[in-house]
């Protein structure tokens, strides 16, 4: 719709082609854009799935029509919306219960229960910050909204976050803001979600969890704030599933609590710690948000030489698993794969005398796929004529992938050891790692530094 | 006893709406220059001439601008791609646009 918005602007006319199941997501996302009237072409059916003579007759008997419509019909005028409430505004009184209803009613909420914001619990979020709650952090897709510090406060309480959690918020909300990430691709029908990983000394000082079931519900810290993110995107840039219309997840995952890396071990290791793999200072305070579009299995390696370990994690996390999107990932130029490690794994490699650089070059050299078993995949997806010479062709892609033009050539799973990640997590006790893969130029990486408050120190005590 | 009561606020953000008008439509396609703009995906290298063969038939004298012409408009260069789109519609004298696929 961006795209059609700008030649609308320009004064040329649109017909915008989208399928029926799209339709509600293409309204909305016009109208946030500025064009709540902008006519759609819809081709009624799923694009992917017709056979060619159902897809010729569609669009000879039905599409042409409403793109003939579209450009040439005069379109009705733009009305305003509802009035919204201001800042500070109540805009519901109640019981515990009566607000829960009404928070549901109004799809405020993920589905569970929140607590209550009311006014003075949002003031006691504000103390931890020395930003004024009107600052505005940056302007939200899809739904085009603000996003303040005011409300990062106001679904930290929702979520269940402690007052002192907010400078890890609005660190997270300026994250997703940056246009580096891509959040008005967050409702895609990949259905990817964002995982949170937290850097620096307030991992211990707030107690979330770096070790057993880092992954799992159940901290407090990990848990609340992760929950926080999602209903963060649901309230502002207004992602929502049915009824809602701009979350298009076919099926989607839900939200990821907050990984946080074992510093202490990746120090003894004599490795970077991922904060500062990210260019912060060892020990500073930092979030990273990022997509995970699905995660490897649970990986057990053992042994006592490095390559044992990464024989294993190569074939598992790279070649059976983000191997099935590697075409894609071409398609947009970026790929992100995430190792996490537990301490016990990585102790074994870096007593071997491997750095994480050697770590990246081994999974880079060693994840293949076949070219045309990828391409096939990339192709199912919708990029109907993908190829990777042609990827390459269009310096997408490193020469690497188009060596020959033979489907059963082995192509790197990986760009290169630059685009692949590493971090120290999870049980110190049990040899296991595991891989989240991103979705491609969506949901990128974006760090931020974690700003305390200057009296942060006496509000900790008091 | 009855249940506490609390007064709650609101958890979204203002909206920034800023409305554009629509570009005219056109009375009919007749003649008219049509440029087509294309994301890579949804089957659009089949959709594309099967509109241009329809219309083609309906309309006399109708002339497309085919979607290579403009480039992707959706992957990574996708902001500069849709960043000269109104110049070279401009260049090629469109009437009309066709974008997709959106599915």
């Amino acid at each position: 719709m961006r795209a059609s918005v700008t030649v609308e602007k320009a004064g040329i006319p649109t017909a915008s082609i989208v399928s029926t199941g799209f339709l509600t997501q293409g309204r909305m996302v016009a109208q946030h854009l500025g064009m709540r009237n902008i006519p759609l072409a819809e081709y009624p059916g799923v694009i992917l799935t017709e056979s060619k003579e159902e897809l010729q007759k569609k669009v000879e008997d039905i599409l042409a029509a409403h793109i003939v419509r579209a450009l040439t019909a005069p379109v009705p005028e733009d009305e305003a919306g509802p009035p919204e409430p201001g800042f500070r505004d109540t805009v519901f009184e109640g019981t515990l219960d009566e607000v829960q209803e009404f928070f549901h009613d109004n799809l405020w909420t993920d589905g569970l229960p929140i607590i209550p914001p009311t006014l003075e619990r949002v003031e006691r979020f504000l103390k931890f910050t020395d930003r004024s709650p009107e600052e505005v952090i940056g302007v939200l897709l899809p739904e085009n909204r603000e996003a303040t510090v005011w409300n990062i406060a106001v679904n930290g309480v929702m979520a269940g976050c402690r007052p002192e959690y907010m400078p890890i918020l609005i660190a997270v909300i300026e994250a997703i803001a940056d246009p580096e990430f891509r959040l008005e691709d967050a409702g895609s029908t990949p259905g990817w979600e964002p995982l949170i990983v937290l850097s620096g000394t307030i991992i211990k000082e707030l107690d979330f969890n770096c070790g057993s079931g880092v992954m799992r519900v159940g901290r407090q810290a990990n848990t609340s704030v992760g929950r926080f993110l999602r209903l963060y995107m649901r309230n502002v840039p207004g992602l929502r599933i049915p009824p809602g219309g701009t979350d298009k997840g076919t099926i989607a995952q839900s939200f990821h609590v907050v990984l946080a890396e074992n510093e202490e071990a990746a120090g003894e290791l004599g490795w970077e710690t991922f904060g500062v793999d990210r260019g912060f200072k060892r020990g500073e305070n930092a979030v990273t948000v990022r997509s995970v579009l699905f995660s490897s299995p649970p990986t057990y390696t053992a042994g006592d030489r490095a390559e044992e370990h990464l024989e294993t994690l190569a074939e598992v996390i790279g070649t059976r698993g983000a191997a099935y999107w590697t075409g894609v990932s071409a398609q947009f130029a970026k790929s992100h794969p995430l190792f996490v490690m537990s301490p016990c794994v990585a102790k074994v490699i870096a007593q071997n005398g491997w750095k994480k650089k050697d770590v990246k070059e081994y999974l880079y050299r060693n994840a293949k796929v076949p070219a045309g078993l990828a391409e096939k995949f990339a192709r199912m997806v919708g990029i109907s004529n993908f190829s990777f010479c042609e990827a390459v062709k269009e310096g997408k892609v490193p020469k690497a992938y188009c060596e020959s033009t033979d489907p059963n050539r082995m192509v790197p799973v990986f760009f290169g050891p630059e685009w692949i990640e590493i971090i120290v997590s999870g049980d110190p006790g049990r040899n296991q790692s595991r891989g989240y893969i991103n979705n491609q130029m969506q949901g990128a990486p974006v760090s931020k530094k974690i700003e305390l408050p200057k009296n942060w120190a006496k509000m900790r005590q008091g | 006893m009855g249940e506490d009561v609390v007064q709650v606020v609101w958890p979204s953000g203002k909206l920034i709406y800023n409305g554009k008008p629509l570009a005219s439509r056109v009375p009919d396609l007749k003649g008219k220059t049509v440029c087509e703009l294309y994301d890579h995906l949804f089957r659009g290298e089949e959709i594309f001439p099967l509109i241009r063969n329809t219309l083609g038939k309906r309309y006399p004298g109708i002339k497309f601008v085919e979607y290579e012409v403009f480039g992707n408009i959706h992957g990574p260069e996708e902001a500069k791609v849709v960043a000269a789109v109104p110049e070279l519609l401009r260049k090629h004298g469109a009437d009309a646009v066709i974008v997709g696929i959106g599915a």
